[in-house]
């Protein structure tokens, strides 16, 4: 079976969903986005060799459509079946989180959300440059709409931002990627856009200078996509305009399009570029931490400061890309993985206090534990989710991400030597100290004090007898919404106890991502003046040491 | 006389175990038969989920307190169990529970990287245990009384916040790799959290939890990249590995990054057990409900700080200036609490203060090299503080949430008041280190080996004054409070249901007394069964916790000591204990235990004296110091505890929140603004030049395209022709 | 592919006639822009850029020609499809805009433009 299906099967959805009548939208979505799920879980059942790095199904089956080298194989490894999983499983919680919010253009909303799906999943299970790129900008189209259709008041500005700026940066992406392609048909004779023949290509053909520039274009889009630091702006501006719905999105899945971008086709396509920049992106990924989350700090805006959380959190998973050892790496994996669970769930806990309060400002609600404790639960629950609690997701990638740029030294021990080094990690790792500060003053402004609930009589007595004004929505969350919720937070638990099943998996993955690093870095330290004696006595130092362990 | 043989059978003691002392740890052996071990881990867990499910169910018995009392008991006695089944002085073993974060890229040190859900027990860990489930369950049934009047929700998630807490205080103890370890750390961090912050629609109670969590982080930054500097160094985080690595570590090569290890642990452990640059929270923290006052912020958690130090000594004692550094941070924490914790009014900030400066008798003990008396003074200090903070839970819950100890006086003479009077006592003797009280053993074990090494002997006068102060403070306490006339006025509690009438959740709970102060008189609500019978079982508890101290006395070995010989921590007692014969031309031991009795006697008589027989006395010296100009700042200082948080506050604080809003405004203003719209505005700009062509007739448009077209015909012209035409 | 063309045309070279194609597609292409330039006529002005398509045509064929490649005369299939439907389309839009106006200039629809 080839995994297009589900693309296939979201377009019909998309079809489905914008012919049929109105008030069968949301729950076609919804059906079609639960049988895409399903089929995701069956692919990831059936088809075990994503487990062991391999690509799924196999590169050369042959039976793929192929013209100047673009061809619509479909596959991927365990990184792509992960992020595959988290698309799906997110999408239909999604779209129920969107039930009660939209009521108006209630087709169109639905459609150009099972657009949105189609085009993830084409960049995730691509296994070409080009559909890649078709899938990844493409996402560009529905967010844009979904923002300045259904979004808060100052929609256009955000809408426009947000597609401009994401496409500025990917045009950069697609001239690098058929740069590399050119000089491998220059090279070969024939184009071929897989991205396995160009990271072949690129790794091992092109000088360090055009690697250098390849990696800089490349990153150009996926740095502004992440986001990472200096070219973050649109990303406060999107989340907060957007509904419920495409913020969960954004967050959970979107910007994973960009580290994904990172991963499989930046960093193994261009080494040499990578160790070059690691660096730079090394101190990127420590402004984004540690500023965005002093920014974090002085928001008055429960969304936006999610939004800056964003931005500080996928800095740990530049740090963690840059690493360029199997720790950082994984942890970066797996921080793409819970970054999208529990940000995404702290968007749906936000949108859903936004339909009760029609309000998103912090000053203007507090205590709300008392009038919503089911709420308040997972509010926390996410939160602790988010900061970093070890037994919960956040903990395993963010932990992994930081010791993996700490030990990323040039005379590191683990065989993967690395260009950041220690004080790296402990200048990020203020971040942990930050994280916990803003988000739990988020969490003692709204869900904890004395209980002021937005728009409500200042009389909190009166409050208490009913729910003026919310609609139908019943004062704490109903059972839709905790169904929506209590999925996510099985989630987070399960990959915060047992991440090894993430790990195991991504693991061969991630040795494949390295393979050319460990050289490449050893000659660029070299360049630099970096292998100093002290790495050889401790290296010696450390095998006598394992020996003797041994004996 | 008897006390110079107590001191020298002691020493004794120590000096036969010296060859101990220099042998390895022995390796530790998988104990796939002890998996049953691992219910101690899941049965807390389970009652967290299912105070979770009572809460869903919306009860509003006590449930909740049963199902964690039942657990909390089990596990106690599966604790027991383990320990009479190992026996004393068995060795460590490991038992592997489930795989969690661990991936290896080659296997072996430094290529793989293992932390998985297993326990390393030995003996150091069946000591924490057995005080810290034994406790556990004990507040546990106290608290099932205290938080009665906050049934429903508030009790699920009280005992939600206990169970959570065991869970990860025991994942802590027990834990077999630093990682799980850190789990435990932040875990019970957590639960700390949440407890503190149980009556959430306080925001002195939020504040409170925010900032334990908060400076909690910034200790586990250091414990975090100590363990990143272990993996570094070591290639390993298992405590099995890494007690074999020191080993070989110790005849091997040393980096920079090697000494500093054990100084980031140690800021873990100065956060988690509030020592002197992170000690602030601990006393907000008594914001909580008195039972996790009691169990986790004197009793367990705060000692978690001692058990990594202890479970690591055999790093420390590879850094004798690390050594040094606990033992002068614990020194002088005690010392600086202490002072502070005399000018309290609050009897639980009171306590609080002694706690810190308790915990900093512990670390000194570390420090100048007895891990004995460390975990000694650790778990006596469990019982008598655990006493304390009931006592004064007690009495809160009786008078309404009156803990000022100005307006409480005589209550061992109110009626239902005796227990709790009298086991006050009890523990005001113990934490005054009364002779022939654990407490004296213990903190006389201390100071004792501070005394003996010419280096520390500072640390030991420090430490005497403040058992001088400890004394005093902990009598003025049961001075004015438990003996003199009987007078008292209720708290606010008393009168909190008018004042805020929707909180219902009042503190504690006797919603129909507090209204009849209104009425007429206030009637003290005399604790019943649980809370009373808790209180003299733990009394019993801290009387049992002298019981090594005698044994020692007879020179026989106890079992605290054995307990603490055969663990990890055993690298640190004799590697550094460097016996002088001789101090002021005495066995310093003798004269030590004299100080110490005649410190903890002279700060008892002072306070009987001050806040007994002569209660004016005190306000007479307070007001003499703040009119004098020169010694204002004596009391003004130790009652605004040093404006430490204060100093926090203008250091720290205020300068990132300006950082905060520049950055802000940068990012806002300056890369989005200027940066962002300003390419925005480019192409805007460079279209506005072209204008006059896009009129709207068609043809001014093909004009400009055709207009391109040439330019880049011209361009491709001039290059071929540049390239000498033909190519 | 190559050896079947050189079959059916043994004598021709394939260069030959090349330039004149080129020659007589940029005729052409000039043709039509200027006529695009100067005629305020819509439907004249979509007769020229039919003439600089198909002078497009002429280039794909006389360069397939030249590389021995059928591929210019398969994208010379295309381009006459789309410029049919294309043509299609135009006519009716030219149809629709004269109902309007009640003129064929191309200046009648000035006020479109963006301000």
């Amino acid at each position: 079976m080839n995994p297009a299906i589900l693309i296939i099967m979201a377009l019909a959805g998309a079809v489905a969903t914008g012919v049929g009548p109105s008030r069968w939208a949301k729950w076609t979505a919804f059906l079609s986005t639960m049988a895409i799920f399903a089929v995701s879980v069956v692919f990831a059942v059936q088809f075990p060799e994503w487990r062991t790095g391999k690509y799924w199904p196999s590169v050369d089956d042959g039976s793929a459509m192929k013209a100047f080298g673009i061809n619509l194989q479909m596959g991927g490894d365990s990184v792509n079946m992960l992020l595959l999983l988290l698309t799906t499983f997110m999408m239909p919680l999604t779209i129920a989180g969107s039930f009660s919010a939209i009521t108006e253009r209630v087709r169109e909303y639905y459609g150009w959300f099972m657009l949105l799906e189609a085009s993830i999943l084409l960049a995730f299970l691509s296994q070409n440059l080009i559909t890649f790129y078709v899938g990844y900008e493409f996402t560009l189209v529905p967010m844009f709409f979904l923002i300045s259709i259904w979004g808060g008041q100052e929609r256009r500005t955000a809408a426009i931002k947000f597609f401009l700026f994401t496409f500025l940066g990917s045009i950069f992406t697609l001239a690098a990627g058929i740069y590399v392609a050119s000089r491998a048909a220059d090279a070969t004779g024939a184009w071929d856009f897989s991205i396995a023949a160009l990271t072949k290509f690129g790794s091992e053909q092109l000088s360090e200078r055009e690697q250098f520039w390849v990696f800089l274009g490349l990153m150009a889009g996926f740095a502004v996509k992440t986001p990472t630091f200096p070219v973050h702006t649109w990303l406060p501006w999107a989340h907060d305009q957007a509904p419920t719905g495409g913020s969960v999105v954004l967050a959970a899945v979107l910007l994973k399009l960009g580290t994904y971008g990172v991963y499989r086709i930046a960093l193994p396509m261009a080494p040499a570029g990578g160790v070059a920049t690691a660096t730079f992106f090394g101190v990127l990924g420590i402004l984004a931490i540690v500023v965005t989350a002093m920014i974090c700090w002085v928001q008055t805006d429960v969304k936006k400061l999610i939004a800056y959380s964003s931005v500080s959190h996928m800095g740990f998973v530049i740090m963690g890309l840059f690493a360029f050892n199997p720790i950082g790496m994984q942890g970066a994996v797996m921080y793409m993985v819970s970054h999208g669970l529990s940000t995404g769930a702290l968007f749906l806990c936000i949108g859903m206090m936004y339909e009760r309060f029609h309000t998103k400002d912090m000053e203007q609600m507090s205590g709300l534990a008392r009038h919503m404790p089911v709420w308040g639960c997972f509010m926390v629950l996410f939160t602790l989710a988010s900061l970093g609690l070890p037994g919960l997701n956040g903990f395993v990638g963010e932990f992994l991400c930081l010791m993996g740029t700490f030990v990323a030294e040039h005379d590191q021990p683990a065989g993967y030597p690395g260009v950041m080094g220690p004080w790296f990690a402990v200048v990020a790792a203020v971040g942990l100290i930050l994280g916990a500060m803003y988000l739990l003053i988020m969490i003692g402004k709204v869900v904890w004090g004395p209980l002021k609930v937005p728009g409500a009589s200042a009389d909190p007595h009166e409050h208490a007898h009913g729910d003026q004004g919310h609609g139908a929505l019943s004062r704490d969350l109903n059972f839709r919404e905790v169904a929506i919720l209590l999925p996510i937070a099985a989630a987070c638990l399960v990959t915060g106890l047992y991440p090894r099943m993430m790990l195991d998996v991504t693991e061969p993955s991630v040795r494949e991502a390295l393979i050319s690093y460990p050289e490449r870095v050893n000659q660029f330290n070299a360049e630099h003046g970096k292998v100093n004696s002290s790495a050889k006595a401790k290296v010696a130092a450390i095998t006598t040491t394992s020996t003797e362990a041994a004996r | 006389m008897m006390l110079p043989s107590l001191m020298l059978a002691l020493n004794d003691a120590a000096a036969g175990h010296g060859s101990l002392a220099d042998a390895v740890i022995p390796k530790a052996v998988a104990a796939p038969e002890l998996r049953w071990a691992g219910w101690i881990l899941l049965l807390p867990a389970i009652s967290a989920v299912l105070c979770t499910l009572l809460a869903v169910l919306r009860t509003k018995s006590k449930l909740p307190a049963l199902v964690t009392v039942l657990s909390l008991g089990t596990c106690f006695a599966m604790v027991l169990k383990l320990y009479l089944s190992r026996g004393p002085d068995a060795g460590p073993v490991v038992v592997h529970l489930w795989d969690w974060m661990n991936f290896s890229w080659g296997g072996g040190p430094w290529k793989s990287f293992q932390a998985d859900i297993s326990l390393y027990i030995d003996s150091l860990t069946m000591l924490w245990m057995l005080f810290v489930t034994g406790l556990g369950t004990l507040i546990a049934v106290y608290a099932s009384e205290y938080m009665e009047g906050e049934r429903g929700a508030g009790y699920c998630r009280f005992f939600f916040g206990v169970s959570i807490f065991l869970l990860a205080m025991s994942a802590l103890v027990m834990a077999d790799n630093l990682l799980l370890l850190y789990l435990g750390w932040e875990g019970v961090g957590l639960a700390s959290y949440l407890l503190i912050g149980f009556y959430y629609q306080k925001p002195a109670a939020v504040a409170a939890g925010k900032k334990a969590f908060i400076m909690n982080r910034i200790g586990d930054l250091g414990l975090a990249i100590g363990i990143w500097l272990i993996w570094v160094n070591y290639g390993s985080i298992e405590f099995n590995t890494l007690f074999q690595a020191f080993g070989d570590a110790a005849r091997g090569v040393g980096g920079w990054d090697r000494s500093l290890i054990p100084f980031c642990l140690m800021l873990g452990a100065f956060g988690k057990s509030a020592q002197l640059p992170l000690f602030t929270w601990l006393p907000d923290a008594m914001e909580g409900p008195t039972p996790v006052s009691a169990l986790i912020h004197a009793a367990t958690m705060v000692t978690a700080g001692v058990y990594l130090i202890a479970r690591m000594q055999p790093l420390f004692t590879l850094h004798p200036d690390a050594m040094a550094t606990v033992a002068w941070v614990g020194a002088l924490t005690a010392l600086l609490s202490a002072t502070i914790g005399m000018a309290q009014y609050d009897i639980k900030r009171v306590f609080a203060y002694s706690t810190v400066s308790q915990l900093g008798y512990m670390f000194m003990g570390l420090g100048v090299g007895t891990a004995f008396g460390a975990a000694y003074h650790v778990f006596t200090h469990a019982f008598f503080k655990a006493l304390l903070f009931l006592t004064a839970g007690a009495v809160m819950h009786g008078f309404a949430g009156q803990l000022d100890l100005r307006r409480l006086s005589g209550l061992r003479k109110v009626p239902g008041f005796a227990i709790v009077s009298w086991t006050m006592l009890v523990g005001c003797l113990w934490l005054s280190a009364f002779p022939y009280t654990a407490g004296f053993f213990s903190k006389d074990l201390i100071l004792v080996q501070a005394m003996s090494q010419p280096r520390f002997q500072v640390l030991g006068w420090i430490g005497l004054i403040t058992a001088a102060m400890t004394a005093y403070y902990t009598f003025r306490v049961w001075f004015r409070v438990c003996a003199g006339p009987v007078s008292y006025v209720p708290g606010e509690d008393a009168h909190a249901h008018d004042d805020h009438g929707d909180h219902g959740h009042d503190d504690h709970g006797h919603g129909a007394k507090a209204h009849d102060a209104h009425a007429g008189e206030f009637h003290p609500h005399a604790p019943r069964f649980a809370i009373n019978g808790v209180l003299l079982l733990i009394c019993l508890g801290a009387i049992l916790a002298g019981i090594p101290g005698i044994q020692a006395l007879r020179g026989q070995h106890n079992w605290v000591q054995e307990m603490v010989y055969h663990s990890s921590a055993v690298r640190a007692s004799g590697v550094d204990h460097v016996t002088t014969p001789v101090a002021f031309g005495l066995d310093p031991h003798g004269v030590v235990s004299v100080f110490g009795i005649s410190a903890a006697i002279g700060g008892i008589l002072i306070a009987l004296w001050l806040h007994l027989l002569d209660r004016r006395m005190a306000d007479r010296i307070r007001t003499a110091l703040l009119s004098n100009g020169l010694t204002r700042w004596l009391p003004t200082s130790m009652e605004n505890k040093w404006y430490f948080d204060e100093i926090y506050h203008a250091l720290f604080r205020l300068p990132m929140w300006i950082t905060s809003h520049l950055l802000h405004f940068f990012d806002r203003h300056f890369i989005d603004g200027l940066l962002v719209n300003g390419i925005g505005r480019v192409p805007v700009m460079v279209g506005r030049l072209f204008q006059p062509l896009y009129n709207g007739a068609l043809q001014g448009y093909a004009t400009s395209m055709a207009g391109g077209l040439i330019l880049v015909l011209a361009w491709v012209a001039w290059r071929w022709l540049g390239a000498g035409g033909v190519s | 592919m190559m050896h079947l063309l050189a079959d059916a045309a043994p004598a021709m070279a394939p260069t030959q006639g090349v330039t004149i194609a080129l020659v007589l597609s940029a005729a052409l292409f000039t043709v039509g822009l200027i006529g695009f330039l100067v005629r305020r006529n819509m439907i004249l002005m979509f007769l020229c850029t039919e003439l600089m398509l198909q002078a497009a045509g002429i280039a794909f064929i006389a360069f397939g020609r030249m590389r021995m490649d059928t591929s210019g005369q398969v994208f010379v299939i295309f381009i006459l499809t789309v410029a049919a439907a294309e043509a299609a389309l135009a006519l009716g839009l030219v149809v629709l805009l004269y109902r309007r106006r009640e003129t064929l200039s191309a200046e009648a629809w000035q006020e479109l433009h963006e301000q």
